[in-house]
């Protein structure tokens, strides 16, 4: 799953490897499917972060959640050290405005990612830290903003929670199945990281929410 | 009746724009409706009804127009402004359908409960409803169309495209992109426009058919995905590698742009020119038929 070029595909991708390496890259690439996989992965990454969100809601409510899950400003470049993840199955989620992370239901063997700014503004991928630590902090800005859709049912129009709720069943019933996937195939990159969009997707949905109880209370 | 025309007031009011300046739209409930002409000025007009008022106000990096309530929450309000073509737009509403015209300069438009229909913008273009549909045309520059329980369609349009929704459709034509990303979770993706060499075209939903249009000549490297569902293509395609699972990738021409199919449970197609809504037509009335 990982050879000595794993280590340089971000380098590739940024543009900084040298000629001569990067030809010799390019010919791995033709023969190595691991590597050709890993890059397309990274590149998806990286263009989803691109279009990340650095809009907060209107209220300081994002703030505390935002540090809990290490949420960091903005971000626009991101440089890998250890893309070897992806090809070992690490999912991806990306949360708007906030940290890009990756998690897997199964912690043993598996390693979790965060985003960590740099000075720069270049955003490297630092291996480590614990994937049940990571879903913690899922878990908890999960549940921070549904307590805070909760607490302000009452402002909103019934039909704008009734749609809300609809759509966050509707997203939880995919990351169910998503998740029954990956407990199936636990090293495919594409289930991998469709639970983890997933997640990324209702973490979103609640920050809407949230934001919409912000602008009437 | 007589008390309720008594109550309302028409106004009628046009206010001199100056370069540099956007028009900041906020109402609660009722229809904005946006026009362009070629005059530096904005016209507002509006009924508004004794307890919700239209305010404006002019400084010198916007004007702004909002409705406000006597006591509680405004009424509703039909909005009706007039703008030059250049100004920026930024419109927010609640229970508000949002229709822009003619615009050339960056549009936000924000709604909770209400459809948003855009034709024109340029430079960022960034459209948004919760209960509502999203439709824009005719722009061009970093469109971003974004509902939760809607559709979302862009047309004749150009730049970079994002387009999300949790439930509906997305419908991209005539899009001339260098960039796509389109994702639901519950919706059909339709892609029918220009695949661009050096270009990133990404389509992602978890139950719903991926359909793309692929112009002839397209150099594209594709990766297609999926957990539960099928591929199809209108002409052979050569797997160049194939993954554990319904995952592969092939490549078309000379594969200078990447495209990436991703459905959990949906059919992922690839059609000819013309023919995308033939082959949905096609499953609808198969699927007529099994229901039948």
């Amino acid at each position: 799953m990982s050879d000595r070029w794993t280590e340089r595909l971000s380098e590739y991708l940024d543009g900084e490897l040298p000629e001569t390496d990067r030809a010799a890259l390019e010919a791995h690439l033709d023969t190595c499917a691991a590597c050709s996989e890993t890059l397309v992965g990274l590149r998806r990454l990286v263009l989803r972060a691109r279009s990340l969100e650095d809009r907060p809601p209107a209220r300081d409510l994002w703030s505390g959640i935002a540090d809990r899950i290490g949420a960091v400003p903005r971000r626009r470049r991101l440089t890998f050290s250890v893309p070897q993840l992806l090809a070992a199955g690490v999912a991806l989620a990306v949360l708007s405005g906030g940290s890009a992370w990756m998690l897997h239901p199964d912690a043993t063997g598996v390693a979790a990612v965060r985003l960590d700014s740099a000075p720069s503004g270049v955003v490297p991928v630092v291996a480590g830290g614990s994937t049940s630590e990571t879903a913690r902090s899922y878990d908890a800005a999960v549940h921070d903003l549904e307590r805070v859709l909760a607490e302000g049912r009452g402002l909103l129009d019934t039909a704008t929670v009734r749609v809300l709720e609809q759509n966050l069943a509707l997203i939880d019933g995919a990351i169910a199945q998503a998740r029954r996937a990956v407990a199936a195939d636990s090293a495919n990159v594409y289930l991998n990281t469709h639970l983890a969009e997933t997640m990324r997707r209702k973490i979103h949905l609640l920050r809407q929410a949230a934001a919409l109880v912000s602008a009437v209370s | 009746m007589l008390l309720l025309l008594a109550l309302l007031q028409q106004i009628d009011s046009t206010v001199p724009a100056e370069r540099g300046q956007r028009l900041e739209v906020s109402s609660y409930a009722g229809d904005i409706s946006v026009r362009s002409w070629n005059r530096n000025a904005v016209r507002v007009t509006a009924d508004q009804e004794g307890r919700t008022r239209v305010e404006i106000d002019r400084s010198p990096g916007s004007i702004t127009i909002r409705t406000v309530g006597h006591r509680g929450a405004p009424r509703m309000v039909d909005l009706v402004i007039t703008v030059p073509t250049w100004m920026p737009l930024d419109i927010s509403g609640v229970n508000t359908d949002v229709s822009v015209v003619g615009a050339r300069g960056a549009v936000s438009v924000e709604t909770v409960q209400g459809d948003v229909d855009v034709d024109g913008g340029e430079g960022l273009v960034s459209l948004r409803s919760v209960q509502g549909s999203v439709a824009l045309r005719g722009a061009k520059g970093r469109l971003e169309v974004h509902s939760v329980n809607e559709d979302v369609s862009v047309g004749n349009s150009s730049g970079e495209v994002t387009a999300e929704t949790v439930n509906g459709d997305i419908t991209l034509r005539a899009v001339d992109a260098s960039s796509v990303m389109s994702s639901s979770v519950n919706g059909e993706l339709t892609y029918d426009g220009t695949i661009r060499n050096g270009g990133r075209y990404a389509f992602s939903t978890h139950n719903g058919d991926i359909t793309i249009t692929v112009p002839e000549g397209s150099n594209a490297a594709v990766s297609v995905s999926t957990f539960n569902g099928e591929f199809a293509s209108e002409f052979p395609v050569t797997l160049t590698e194939t993954r554990k699972g319904k995952r592969f990738n092939f490549t078309l021409g000379t594969g200078r742009a990447q495209m990436t199919l991703e459905s959990f449970q949906g059919t992922i197609r690839l059609v000819r020119p013309g023919s995308s809504r033939d082959a949905r037509d096609r499953d609808h009335d198969r699927d007529r038929d099994d229901d039948g």
